[in-house]
Parts: C-alpha cells; structure tokens; sequence
C-alpha cells in the first residue's frame, strides 16, 4: 500500500517567482545565449569546432533560472559537464558497435559518478548522451569534444553567471565555488 | 530523547509558513516546500540537540556537598540534614567511596514501618497512632536505610542526561563522582532547573 500511496505525493508546489525574476532570468539567459550562438554560427563556422549544443540550454536554465540551486553551482556545471563528457566519449568509443548499451552507460554512470564526486548536473545527463548520439560532428571531435565545446562553454556560461547574476541587486552567484 | 525533543519544540511549523517563507526568498528556490519543511525540523531537532549536550552536570551542579558517612546514626543524620536544609545527601564509606544516598524518603519509609509513599502518610499513620518513630530507628545507622547502590553521573554527563535518569529512576539528587568514585559534587532537579544556561544557550 505504501508502494502507491508514495504516487499521489505530498504537499504543494513551491510558489511563482516573482515577474522581476522572470524577466532578469530571461534576460541573462538571452544575453549568454546569445554569446555562444554567436561565436558559434559566426567565428565556428566553416570550421569543425562547435560550442553551442543543447545541454547549454538546460545548463542556462538552472545558472540563470534558479541560481541558487546546488545543481547551478559552479563546481557542479564545469565538473558535471566535463566528467559526462569524458564517460561519453568513452562509451561511444567503446562501445560503438552496440550504441544503445553506449548511449545508456553514458548517462547512468554520469550519474552515479557525478554524485560521488558532488558535481551532480542535469544537463551533463544530456552531455553525456549528446556525446555518444551526435553524430559525425561530435564524434570527429573525438576526446577533443570534452575541451571544446563542453569545457569552454561550461566555463563562459558560468562566468556569465558570475558576472550577470551579480549585476542584478537582489541575486547572488555562485553559492560556492567548489 | 524523541519525546522530550517534541516537547520543548516551540513552534508547528505549517507548510503554509514555509510556502509563505519561500515567496518572502526572492529567485527561485531549487527545493519543495515539503522538502525545505523536513530539513528545518531536521535542523532545529540537532540544534536543540547539540544544545542539551553543551549544557553538563559541572555546570549545574553544587560544589558544596554535604555528606554522611555509612557508620553514622540515623539521628545526627537527620540533624546534619536539618541544620544544612538539604534533603538529601551522599553515603560515604571508610574509603570515600559513594555507596548510597539517604533522603527524606528514606526516612518516611523506616518510621512508617517501610509503608509510607510521602510525607503526608507518614503523618497519617502516626496521628491513626500506627506506626509512629520506630524507637530502633534511633540506634540504627545510616548503611540500614539508604538507597544503594547510589545512582551518580559524572561532570562529563549532559545535564538532559542527568534529568532523565531523574525521571526514569524517581529520584531528585545524584551525587557527582570522579573516575575514581569519589564524591566531588550533587546534582538536584532543583540544580537544573535553576540553570539559567538552558534560556540562554
């Protein structure tokens, strides 16, 4: 009984922020955004280097939605992103003949190595998938995709964290560094 | 332990407090209201925990502690006791070991022909002219009547340790020992409450 009584859950959704809020997280996240998506489609282009992917946008969600949160921290960014980078690489070097064992190595040892060593990051769940299922472009990169785009990007999105997220009276980051 | 946590737990705390607490938080906080409430109790539950072990019997206690000696009679017990208004004191044997603690109680139960729970029985019997001053009681001696072996704490013994074996064992007074069992100090339920280290940590 206990097993589906625990489905109906309790207690109530936390509140609404506030409309400042919404509009200051959609403004540095379009701001950060902006930046990589920039440098991406403009200095990138034509050669094999990528920054912007997809786990930044959940990255930009929680250092500029909810910068207060453990999984926004700077040590849980960089290191998250760059440790499922390094698990995804491998896995997909690995394992590349069976790619739905790499895809899902990839991420459930993130996960669990991303809580032993205090770095747990939601979006390096998708780093890490990105790592094994995105295609040529990715897999080219080889080991250099955890130095770039994952590493630079992780490191710019937060210092755009640290310097934006500042900027605004009532905001404070990072919660701690490491 | 658990019980007592609750007991001095001041307020009850409501879901609602902690959703009103989170709207008062500006940004948006990375955390359930149900889950926030369960880290606070949590908190306050260690808190309140480290705060009753910070308070020990050396603190509370009284130095100056009156003794008797197994050997000695009932009757200048009893004077000793008057004369110093305690009402109750550590047995001490030969080699100043506490081997028990003599106590009103005691008292009542020997001149109450070991019957009487209070004072008041005491009274009772002897104005219904039952039992009233045994005569032997005068030539016994304190070894005869205390309660042994003595329950003690040490200096080192948190204050809510001593309470509750205050509570569990009904007595109102533990002599303080050292390692070596000898006597440095009482402690009393008057003793605790009196301590004004528990209103201001």
């Amino acid at each position: 009984m206990k097993y589906f009584s625990k489905m109906r859950g309790t207690g109530g959704s936390p509140p609404r922020v506030s409309l400042t809020e919404a509009i200051l997280s959609g403004v540095i996240s379009f701001l950060a955004m902006a930046l990589l998506a920039y440098i991406h489609y403009t200095f990138l282009a034509g050669t094999d280097a990528l920054l912007l992917i997809a786990p930044f946008g959940a990255s930009a969600v929680l250092i500029y939605g909810a910068p207060k949160s453990p999984l926004a921290q700077p040590r849980n960014v960089i290191g998250g992103h760059i440790l499922a980078a390094f698990i995804g690489v491998t896995a997909y070097q690995l394992l590349s003949g069976e790619l739905w064992l790499a895809a899902s190595v990839a991420v459930s040892l993130s996960i669990s190595l991303m809580h032993l060593t205090k770095t747990l990051h939601p979006p390096a769940g998708a780093t890490a998938l990105f790592s094994v299922i995105g295609g040529p472009a990715v897999h080219k990169l080889g080991f250099l995709f955890i130095l770039m785009p994952v590493a630079v990007g992780a490191a710019l999105l937060t210092l755009i964290g640290v310097l934006l997220n500042n900027a605004a009276p009532k905001r404070k980051y990072p919660e701690f560094w490491l | 332990m658990a019980e007592q946590l609750d007991a001095c737990f001041p307020v009850e705390i409501s879901d609602k407090d902690v959703f009103q607490a989170m709207k008062d938080i500006s940004g948006y906080l990375d955390i359930t209201p149900s889950d926030f409430k369960e880290v606070y109790l949590k908190a306050y539950d260690h808190a309140v925990r480290r705060i009753m072990t910070a308070v020990r019997v050396v603190d509370v206690m009284t130095r100056d502690v009156v003794f008797v000696r197994d050997s000695d009679f009932l009757k200048d017990v009893a004077e000793l006791m008057a004369k110093r208004r305690v009402s109750g004191v550590p047995v001490l044997d030969a080699q100043d070991q506490v081997v028990g603690v003599i106590s009103e109680r005691n008292f009542f139960r020997e001149m109450a022909g070991g019957s009487a729970k209070n004072f008041m029985e005491v009274i009772a019997n002897c104005l219904h002219g039952r039992v009233c001053m045994a005569a032997p009681a005068r030539r016994m001696i304190a070894r005869e009547i205390m309660s042994s072996p003595a329950l003690t704490v040490m200096e080192t013994t948190p204050v809510v340790e001593a309470a509750d074996l205050f509570t569990t064992n009904s007595v109102n007074r533990a002599p303080v020992v050292d390692a070596e069992g000898r006597l440095i100090g009482i402690v009393t339920r008057a003793d605790i409450v009196r301590s004004n280290r528990w209103s201001a940590p």
